[in-house]
């Protein structure tokens, strides 16, 4: 072979190496779960705020943003987006490897792991008394008690992304597949289920007192219904899709779309009290204080709102927001998602407070 | 602009056909990839009968010719070498074109895959917006109904057998082996041991099939079928075409040079 050709065959064999590393990751990115797969997860018990983002889970002070710790200390696969839950001496958060880990809230030590889920957990675990109620992507609602073993658990037709709710008796859990279950806590037989007419992303909100449940549904309806029986109160539909759940308060619904409309309605029978344009899609729940409620635009705004619909103020943060704030006494932490930051904390008037920065 | 042309347009095709199939995610995978190829038919012809021209002039006696002349000069080679394309109206990039063609229409159908498994809610929420709504409705759509046979078309392809504490990637075989029948079954033997594009061609056939089923095993396995699908298309088309060479995966075949290849056509040994 001459060495015209030797060097021929050198360059083809470096261009095909490149040529795979190029698709390898072109195709690669595609299917595994990055930034962009979804939103931090915060929740907060007054001192510290818990947030799940990427490959970690943090726990930082409420007080000046500093970290505490972070699970796991070295990255790994796992990837956390679900909000952390904190249930007596531990925190509840699940990955999208199919586990959910309990955590020591204080120090981020690994208690148990519960890995009999077959897909990823996206949405939080509701505790209620002694029993974990943990819903996967899988179909499956999990019953797990404290110590991580399995009680039982309820299969639905598809995967489940929302927070069930419950009032101490029974749990209610709103599915991909159209429905929504009521499951009694004890035994995890069905009492009643529903077709709400489409999937249920998002966690409905619950009126015990009333025993009402409120829902979105990607049909573009609002709902509500009975939780006695399943039976639909009232349902209202919408021009724009929802991607957010009803937040509650004083017989109101607070809730946007997604062609940037904001509503509060009726939670006796579903009339509009009031409506207001603010040209951004509202992905996420509003968060309501005693005066005023906060909504989540999907451009990365916080807009606040009187609860007469009266606009207060709005601020902008680099990235979007797909869930809304969380109120922590007179201060708001902020979920960002594909930001350079994606945990921050401002003042009920919109100012910073401070910016957590993970170290390095 | 690459969303609205190729993957919007893709998406909503995908999910039209997995509606009127009865809401099926895997057949309207293996109908949208045959759809594609059908399309591309016509680029894949201009793309062969351009290997092919290219694939004669490695035998060409002028050529092998020049080649003994000036291979110590390059730049002179590849003047004279560009001569020749002219005076035997051989277009170079004739093979590559197509191929260049073809690309965004592959990496388009892989993304509008991806998309419409939509397994996280930002992918819904991404999905929700690639849908003509005069076309497909949300709310009887969503979500898809991703299981297929034994898979869920959004996760990695494992097939879990009572007794076996480990699930076995069925598909992930299914994929190395047609990534390779296809390859060595297109691939044009040459007797010349310069030929580059032989040497590159039998690296291909080493690495890819490793690759693919690299990717097959790790990534959803609505794309693994994806790929059988495209290998099993692929194969067909070039036997309608009468390009496949049998001999290439069954040698025994070489020794009856009159009966060997599909259309006729003799199969070398290399």
């Amino acid at each position: 072979m001459d060495t015209y050709t030797k060097r021929s065959m050198k360059n083809s064999k470096i261009l095909l190496i490149a040529l795979f590393l190029l698709g390898g990751v072109l195709l690669a990115s595609c299917g595994a779960p990055l930034s962009g797969s979804s939103w931090p997860g915060v929740s907060s018990n007054g001192d510290t705020v818990y947030v799940a983002y990427m490959q970690h889970v943090y726990a930082v002070r409420a007080a000046d943003g500093s970290m505490i710790w972070r699970f796991p200390e070295k990255a790994g696969r796992q990837m956390f987006f679900a909000a952390p839950v904190l249930a007596d001496d531990q925190l509840l958060v699940g990955d999208y490897e199919n586990v959910l880990h309990s955590l020591d809230p204080n120090t981020g030590v690994e208690k148990w792991l519960f890995a009999q889920a077959q897909a990823d957990w996206i949405a939080s675990p509701l505790v209620v008394g002694d029993v974990i109620l943990a819903p996967n992507a899988d179909h499956f609602l999990y019953a797990l008690s404290k110590n991580g073993s399995l009680l039982w658990k309820f299969e639905t037709g598809r995967a489940l992304w929302a927070q069930p709710v419950s009032d101490g008796e029974t749990v209610y859990q709103a599915s991909m597949d159209h429905k929504v279950y009521a499951i009694n806590i004890r035994d995890g037989q069905k009492l009643w289920s529903v077709d709400v007419g489409g999937a249920v992303i998002y966690s409905p909100a619950l009126d015990a007192e009333e025993g009402t449940l409120y829902l979105t549904t990607l049909a573009r309806n609002l709902m509500a219904i009975n939780t006695r029986d399943g039976s639909i109160r009232w349902q209202r539909k919408f021009e724009g899709g929802m991607w957010t759940q009803p937040a509650l308060k004083d017989g109101r619904l607070y809730l946007g779309d997604l062609q940037g409309m904001v509503y509060a309605i009726s939670a006796a029978d579903g009339t509009e009290v009031w409506s207001q344009k603010v040209d951004q899609p509202v992905t996420g729940k509003a968060a309501v204080l005693d005066s005023r409620v906060v909504f989540p635009t999907e451009d990365g705004s916080l807009i606040a709102m009187s609860l007469e619909g009266e606009r207060l103020w709005s601020r902008t943060f680099e990235g979007k927001l797909y869930t809304g704030p969380v109120v922590i006494g007179d201060r708001l932490a902020v979920g960002i998602a594909g930001g350079k930051e994606f945990l921050k904390m401002v003042s009920l008037d919109g100012q910073d407070l401070w910016t957590f920065v993970p170290p390095k | 602009m690459w969303d609205a042309l190729i993957i919007t347009p893709f998406i909503n095709t995908l999910l039209f056909i997995y509606n009127i199939v009865g809401q099926n995610f895997g057949i309207a995978i293996i109908l949208f990839t045959l759809l594609i190829r059908v399309i591309t038919h016509p680029l894949m012809v201009r793309q062969i009968k351009g290997a092919q021209a290219m694939q004669e002039l490695q035998k060409n006696e002028k050529w092998l010719k020049i080649q003994e002349k000036y291979k110590g000069d390059r730049e002179k080679l590849a003047q004279e070498q560009m001569a020749l394309y002219k005076e035997l109206g051989i277009n170079p990039f004739a093979s590559c074109l197509p191929t260049l063609i073809q690309l965004p229409i592959i990496f388009g159908l892989y993304q509008a895959i991806i998309s419409a498994l939509a397994s996280t809610p930002l992918d819904l929420l991404r999905l929700i917006r690639h849908i003509y709504p005069g076309l497909l409705q949300v709310e009887s759509l969503i979500p898809l109904n991703s299981r297929f046979l034994w898979m869920d078309l959004g996760q990695p392809e494992r097939l879990f057998i009572p007794g076996l504490s480990f699930g076995i990637p069925v598909l992930v075989v299914v994929v190395v082996i047609t990534t390779y029948i296809q390859g060595k079954l297109i691939a044009t033997p040459s007797a010349n041991p310069k030929d580059q594009t032989a040497a590159m061609s039998n690296m291909m056939n080493l690495y890819m099939p490793i690759f693919m089923g690299y990717l097959a095993y790790t990534l959803a396995s609505g794309l693994a079928l994806y790929f059988v699908a495209s290998n099993l298309i692929g194969i067909l088309q070039y036997a309608m075409l009468g390009k496949v060479n049998w001999g290439n995966v069954f040698p025994f075949l070489n020794k009856q040079p009159a009966a060997a290849g599909s259309g006729g056509k003799k199969s070398y040994s290399k």
